[in-house]
């Protein structure tokens, strides 16, 4: 069976500090981890460099996810791939409302995965449905992105993002 | 005699001779004189009076100096270069094959159907058979309502009553150096008057009515609107018209009676030159309304992404009382491109108030400046006016400038001033990205955020272009 996300010898620097020193891990479809370590040991840096941020440089090593090789991609093919960051403290986005964004970034991905983009209409019954599900305001649909979020608004949007 | 005076002979010589020949030919020869002027207004068969009107300010711009004051720098313009009449006709394409790949590539991306893109480029004229008949129906329509739509040079022949109480009445020839050389030169442009009560049935475009006449460098556009009426303009269309024309000096004049509306938005994309900075439209264009009765309001929306240099100001003096001026704006400049523009709101009537949003975006090498002027008068008790400056800067070899400028001699006026300049984050670019959306995309979803509060302005299929237009000037503005 192929993992899901094979990380092997990971070398990674921010600066120039070698912050993750040869890390290897193996997660399997169905499984659940979670990466505990005290501040600064570099579990946010792993995170960012998954989610292939230009500012976290992989200095050796491999990432693999699906049997595919992610090393050196750009952050949004891994999107494409169907990997991607829950932000801790999400930027704010003025004037952007969400399902504007939700809905370019759901298209992007159909886009790469040969899908037939979801009109406005469509997608605002998906959307709509998901939302009922969370039991969640409408107005949220148009409001900014983040932009006078509360901290558990802003946790809510990140499950909307994941799941449509 | 020396050797340069004896040089001016000959040209001039040959100027005369060649001036005769191009008198058939439709076109004049380049240069700027009281002849020119004659022959202008003697092929638009103008009435006496315009031609004397045109002929003062030609004396008068004699005794003017070009501006120096905008944040812009262009080499000098010789303005005895220039061709000031060159006859409105089709430029003959036989297909779209002779038209510039380039432009093609941008009118597909704007989505602009193969009939429209034909008509664009000047490809010959049974492609533009179906607009044609569609302004007819528009004109059919206007009538009925009782409004005025035409060429300025129409109006002029057609309403002399109009045009000698009112052209003229918002930008005096003796206005500023290129409102001047446009009322000594102006070939055509756009005449409405809208009737008192009476509510446009329709939003008016200059894109219906250039069908019929190709309009020239120094266009001159009037609109009136009677006491009670309403009327919304667009100006330019959502294609970019590349004019092999450097100098564009346009004079645009609004004027609103007592409860009367004059919504003006315009899509400006001339050509911007190229990557080096070549070529491009240099636009001074003077643009003014005056709200003039009680209760009125002119609207003034502009997005410009076009022209190498821009210098544009339109404004409201806002005269009669409880007047209302506004300006939204959304500027973009990319590579070396350069735009001084902003808007004047001069408060005279009691109880005036005034409204400026303005969004200038910056990329590339480009240069783009905010420029304002909030003036309230001693009569204008309890003035209003309220501002907000926003710049966005994408990368670090553009500038954003705001210079606004507040005068008050009421006391019981109530100004605001906002101001703010970002730049797009690398955090906000990897938020999207890490969504699935690429780089240029999420740049032109930001950049479309930024202009929110003024694309809601606009006429709904207005605003739908301007986005696109922005993404598509936009490209290449990163790295």
């Amino acid at each position: 069976m192929i993992p899901m996300l094979k990380i092997s010898d990971l070398v990674v620097s921010v600066e120039n500090k070698t912050i993750i020193k040869g890390l290897n891990l193996v997660i399997n479809p169905g499984e659940v981890h979670a990466i505990m370590g005290p501040n600064g040991s570099g579990k946010s840096t792993l995170a960012n460099v998954l989610a292939r941020h230009s500012e976290y440089k992989i200095e050796s090593g491999k990432i693999q996810f699906n049997g595919k090789d992610i090393t050196d991609v750009e952050p949004e093919e891994c999107a494409h791939e169907g990997m991607f960051l829950s932000f801790q403290y999400p930027v704010a986005i003025p004037g952007v409302s969400n399902v504007q964004f939700i809905k370019t970034a759901v298209n992007a991905v159909r886009k790469y995965q040969n899908l037939v983009p979801y009109d406005a209409v469509e997608f605002l019954e998906i959307i709509k449905e998901k939302m009922a599900l969370l039991n969640m305001d409408q107005d949220f649909l148009y409001r900014s992105i983040n932009e006078g979020f509360s901290g558990g608004e802003k946790s809510v949007t990140k499950f909307y993002k994941c799941s449509c | 005699m020396t050797k340069k005076s004896e040089l001016n002979v000959i040209v001039e010589q040959q100027y005369t001779a060649g001036f005769a020949t191009d008198v058939a030919s439709d076109n004049a020869p380049p240069g700027l004189n009281e002849d020119i002027i004659r022959f202008i207004s003697h092929k638009k068969n103008e009435p006496e009076f315009m031609l004397e009107w045109r002929l003062k300010a030609y004396q008068h711009w004699l005794t003017l100096k070009e501006p120096t004051w905008a944040n812009v720098t262009y080499p000098t313009i010789n303005y005895q270069d220039i061709i000031y009449y060159s006859a409105p006709k089709p430029k003959n394409l036989k297909s779209l094959d002779e038209v510039d790949p380039e432009i093609l590539k941008t009118y597909e991306k704007l989505g602009i159907p193969l009939r429209e893109q034909e008509w664009l480029a000047g490809v010959a004229v049974d492609a533009v058979f179906d607009s044609v008949s569609v302004a007819t129906t528009f004109k059919e329509k206007l009538a009925r309502a009782g409004v005025i739509f035409c060429s300025i040079s129409e109006a002029i022949q057609k309403y002399p009553d109009l045009i000698q109480k009112y052209f003229g009445s918002v930008v005096p020839y003796s206005d500023n150096f290129f409102a001047c050389l446009n009322a000594a030169v102006f070939t055509d442009g756009s005449f409405c008057y809208i009737p008192e009560g009476v509510r446009c049935p329709m939003e008016l475009s200059t894109y219906f009515r250039i069908n019929a006449v190709a309009t020239g460098q120094f266009e001159r556009t009037l609109i009136i609107a009677e006491p009670g009426s309403y009327v919304s303009y667009l100006e330019g269309c959502s294609a970019p018209m590349r004019d092999e024309n450097q100098l564009h000096a346009a004079v645009v004049e609004l004027i609103a009676l007592d409860n009367a509306e004059i919504k003006y938005s315009t899509v400006q994309n001339w050509y911007p030159g190229d990557k080096e900075g070549k070529g491009g439209i240099y636009n001074f264009v003077t643009k003014r309304g005056h709200c003039r009765g009680k209760n009125s309001k002119i609207s003034w929306t502009q997005i410009e992404t076009g022209s190498a240099i821009t210098w544009k100001y339109p404004s409201v003096i806002l005269l009669g009382e409880n007047s209302i001026g506004e300006f939204y704006s959304v500027a973009l400049t990319n590579n070396y491109q350069q735009a001084d523009t902003g808007t004047k709101m001069i408060h005279i009537g009691a109880n005036t108030s005034s409204t400026i949003i303005a969004k200038g975006i910056a990329a590339g090498k480009s240069q783009n400046t905010f420029r304002g002027l909030v003036d309230v008068s001693p009569r204008a008790a309890n003035a209003k006016n309220f501002t907000q400056c926003d710049s966005l800067l994408l990368g670090d070899k553009c500038g954003a400038h705001t210079v606004p400028t507040i005068k008050s001699k009421n006391q019981f006026a109530n100004i605001a001033h906002e101001a703010t300049t970002t730049k797009i984050s690398e955090e906000q670019l990897f938020y999207c990205r890490q969504r699935g959306i690429s780089e240029e995309d999420a740049i032109s979803l930001i950049v479309n955020g930024f202009c929110k509060q003024v694309f809601k302005e606009l006429p709904m299929e207005f605003a739908v272009e301007a986005q696109k237009l922005l993404a598509v000037n936009l490209e290449g503005a990163v790295g």
